[in-house]
């Protein structure tokens, strides 16, 4: 299994609402000079290797539904293999803590602080209690 | 004999009986068509109601888009079949490329839900024969994600063509590109728009009646063309 990452971002001309409120949000908890757009990320586990044609496959899967490319831009990755299995991983970073991220590189220690943000994570049933509410407010 | 209108429900539609019941009142044969099915069981005209199909997973529309019942209404829609997308059906459509553009969330950020005032841009579609140009509607529009965007070229090219239907006047509610409130294709067959003319049909339940217009244009088209 390999694992092949799509980030979908609102097209710089386009208005995003949802950065808009976060970067609110954030100065209003003292968090000033950060300016945010808010995208999406695709995680797909795809089956047998990375190849090129599995790879525009994923492409041509990001252009048909992952990504409206009217209003949207979307890019494939290939997510390096984690070093431990996943089970660990969890165990790893919050054991080691700061002292690892340093020693990791930049995107390693992006995936450490998801894998972390994933622990405090709500339940899955809280999570879509919070996304039924906020379905209440959206377009009609 | 009357036309037979076809209502689409997707899983979370939420307008769908009001639509069903708007064309019965104005005169037609209204037609329950379900999502999961790929036949149009007849209908001459089609109609996505709004709501939240799939529950606006994804993007308002994009999972709806792929519905089997879709690709019916995608053929028939390009073979000339007039189409209304009423709100989610807008979006429906955006994402189907029946019409050009995309919804996005409010400017404003919250639900708008409001009776809203709207200058009619074009009397020359399938669903708007019984308006005339320039005259004012009151309309409900209640939507979270009714801003209507498109890059220059295509929103040039709606102006051009006379194919932006509807504007927002006394105020644009949701920041839509032109103040633009629905558009059509270029054969005028197919329709979107963001507030519920299905809602103004009824002096109980409406502040107006202009929504009565839409159906009753379609169902002289269809009339003339038997």
């Amino acid at each position: 299994m390999a694992r092949v990452v799509v980030d979908v971002m609102p097209k710089p001309e386009i208005l995003d609402p949802q950065g808009k409120a976060v970067t609110g949000a954030l100065a209003r908890l003292g968090f000033t000079g950060m300016s945010v757009r808010q995208g999406k990320r695709f995680e797909l586990e795809l089956e047998g290797e990375v190849t090129e044609e599995r790879l525009a496959e994923v492409r041509r899967a990001a252009e048909t539904l992952l990504a409206n490319t009217v209003i949207e831009t979307f890019i494939v990755r290939v997510e390096a293999e984690p070093e431990s299995p996943p089970e660990d991983r969890d165990v790893e970073s919050a054991d080691d803590g700061e002292a690892s991220e340093q020693a990791e590189d930049a995107e390693q220690a992006k995936s450490a602080e998801q894998a972390e943000a994933g622990e405090q994570a709500p339940s899955a049933e809280q999570a879509e209690a919070g996304e039924q509410a906020e379905l209440a407010t959206q377009a009609g | 004999m009357a036309p037979k209108i076809g209502v689409v429900t997707f899983p979370g539609s939420l307008d769908d009986h009001d639509a069903l019941r708007a064309v019965r009142l104005c005169g037609a044969e209204p037609v329950s068509l379900w999502h999961g099915n790929d036949t149009l069981e007849g209908v001459e005209a089609v109609i996505l109601p709004g709501g939240f199909s799939y529950g606006d997973y994804l993007r308002c529309g994009a999972i709806s888009r792929f519905a089997p019942v879709m690709a019916e209404v995608i053929k028939a829609g390009e073979a000339g079949m007039p189409i209304l997308g009423i709100c989610n059906g807008f979006q429906i459509l955006c994402e189907a490329h029946l019409l050009p553009g995309a919804l996005i969330r409010n400017d404003v950020r919250v639900f708008v839900c409001k009776d809203q005032d709207l200058r009619v841009e074009s009397a020359d579609t399938t669903w708007t024969t019984d308006f005339t140009v320039g005259q004012i509607i009151n309309v409900v529009l209640k939507n979270g994600e009714g801003g209507y965007v498109a890059d220059e070229e295509t929103l040039r090219r709606l102006e051009g063509e006379g194919r932006v239907i509807f504007r927002y006047v006394n105020g644009n509610p949701n920041g839509s590109f032109h103040d633009i409130a629905g558009i059509c294709n270029e054969r005028g067959n197919v329709v979107g728009l963001m507030p519920h003319p299905e809602h103004n049909v009824d002096s109980l339940t409406g502040p107006t009646q202009n929504g009565r217009p839409f159906f009753t244009s379609v169902f002289n088209f269809l009339a003339a063309k038997v």
